[in-house]
C-alpha cells in the first residue's frame, strides 16, 4: 500500500530548519549538539534497533481463528514489554508517508507515556524524558514485530530508527484520542505526554475504533497552549484534513525555540489542561511558576 | 519564509488540507508528488497564502456514533 502523507524530513535534512541554521552561520542546530550523554546514548539505542526493524518468519504459522483473541494476545504481549497504551487498526494510505510502500494490512502501535513530573526539573529533563520513551518504544516495536514474526507473520517495527508510517492518524484510528490545538494527539489520561512504537503486519486482528470525548471542542475556547508558546508558532485557526479540525504549526516560529537552542521546548505539550486529570499537583505547580513569569494559565487558577 | 498551504480538492469538492510548506519548490514538490499517485489521480492540488477557510465538519456526537456501528 502507497502512503499519501507527506512528512517533513528530520534533523538537518528540514530544508527550513537547514536553512536557519545557516542563516545564523552554523553548522548543524545546536539542540543537536547540545544533547547530554544520557540523550546521547538514548539515540545510540534506537540506532542500534535500526537494523532489526525486519527478520526471518518462521515457516510454522500459527492459524489465528479469532483475530479479538489474537489483538488481546497482541496487547497483552506489548504491555508486557512496557506499552502504557496498545491499539490497532486497518493500515490506510493516509496513515504512511508520501511514496512509501508498506506491503502490510494492520498497524499495532505501542505507547509509552513520559513521566509529566519532569517538568518542574527544566527543559533538559524534559527533554531527557522525551528520549527515553522514545527509546523504550523502539525496543518495545522491536521485540514485537520479532514475536509477530515468530507467530508466522511479517512484521516491520517503525520507531525512531526508521519509519514509514504516521503516528497522528493511527492514533486517532485507535482511539487513543483527538488532535489538539498544540499539534499533538490528546489521550484523556496521558494528556498529549506519551510516546510512539509501530509494528505492521499481515497477522489477522480486531480493529479499534475512533473515540472522541471533546478535545478538539475544549481547545476551540481553550487557548492556553497557544498563549503560553515563547514562539507564537501555535495558530489561532485551525484547517481540515480529511474532515477532522488541525492547526498547524509554524515551524519557522516553532524552531528558534525547539531547535536553535542549546534547551529543549516542550511546553505546549506541558501547560495543556488536559494534564491536570492525572497530574493535577505538578500541573497547578507547574502553572503556578507559569504566571508568577507572566503567561497565561487556565481560567479560575 | 515564504508560507504556501497545499490544499487537496476532491471529486466531492471537499477540501482537504495537506500541510503548510516554506517555500515554493517545497509546495510544488509535494503537488507533483501526490498527483503521480494512481488514488489520487481524480484530486486537484491548489496552493494558497493563507489558509482555506475552515469547513464545515461533522459533529462529533454524528461521527463518534458512525465509528460506533
Amino acid at each position: 500500500m502507497r502512503g499519501t502523507t507527506p512528512r517533513r524530513e528530520q534533523g538537518m535534512a528540514d530544508p527550513v530548519l537547514a536553512s536557519m541554521v545557516h542563516a545564523i552561520g552554523l553548522e548543524t542546530a545546536q539542540h543537536y549538539t547540545a544533547a547530554t550523554p544520557k540523550i546521547k546514548a538514548y539515540r545510540d539505542r534506537w540506532a542500534e534497533l535500526a537494523k532489526f526493524r525486519d527478520g526471518p518468519v518462521n515457516p510454522q504459522r500459527v492459524e489465528v481463528t479469532d483475530p479479538v483473541e489474537m489483538a488481546k494476545q497482541i496487547k497483552t504481549k506489548a504491555i508486557e514489554l512496557g506499552a502504557n497504551m496498545v491499539g490497532i487498526c486497518r493500515l490506510q494510505p493516509h496513515m504512511i508517508d508520501l511514496g512509501e510502500d508498506v506491503p502490510h494490512e494492520y498497524v499495532i502501535v505501542a505507547c509509552v507515556a513520559e513521566d509529566y513530573e519532569k517538568v518542574l526539573h527544566g527543559a533538559n529533563a524534559v527533554e531527557e524524558e522525551a528520549m527515553r520513551t522514545y527509546a523504550k518504544c523502539t525496543e518495545i516495536a522491536t521485540e514485537l514485530a520479532t514475536y509477530v514474526r515468530n507467530l508466522g507473520y511479517p512484521a516491520l517495527a517503525h520507531h525512531n530508527g526508521g519509519s514509514a508510517v504516521q503516528a497522528i492518524p493511527i492514533f486517532y484510528q485507535v482511539g487513543f484520542g483527538e488532535l489538539g490545538r498544540h499539534g499533538s494527539l490528546i489521550n484523556e489520561k496521558y494528556g498529549a505526554s506519551f510516546r510512539p512504537g509501530f509494528v505492521t503486519t499481515d497477522l489477522p486482528l480486531a480493529e479499534d475504533k475512533p473515540r472522541e470525548f471533546g478535545v478538539q471542542d475544549f481547545c476551540m475556547n481553550c487557548n492556553v497552549c497557544q498563549l503560553n508558546c515563547p514562539g507564537d508558532a501555535i495558530p489561532k485557526d485551525h484547517v481540515i484534513t480529511h474532515g477532522i479540525k488541525r492547526w498547524l504549526i509554524d515551524l519557522e516560529k516553532c524552531y528558534p525555540y525547539s531547535r536553535l537552542r542549546d534547551e529543549y521546548c516542550h511546553l505546549c505539550v506541558d501547560v495543556c489542561p488536559y494534564n491536570v486529570k492525572h497530574h493535577p499537583e505538578t500541573y497547578k505547580t507547574f502553572m503556578k511558576e507559569r504566571k508568577q513569569v507572566g503567561y497565561k494559565t487556565p481560567k479560575s487558577w | 519564509m515564504e508560507k504556501l498551504y497545499v490544499n487537496e480538492i476532491r471529486p466531492n469538492g471537499e477540501v482537504s488540507t495537506v500541510g503548510l510548506f516554506y517555500s515554493p519548490k517545497e509546495a510544488e514538490g509535494i503537488v507533483k508528488k501526490l498527483q503521480e499517485l494512481r488514488e489520487k489521480k481524480s484530486c486537484k492540488y491548489e496552493i494558497t497564502e493563507t489558509p482555506p477557510r475552515s469547513a464545515a465538519i461533522t459533529p462529533r456526537r454524528e461521527k463518534q456514533a458512525q465509528a460506533e456501528k
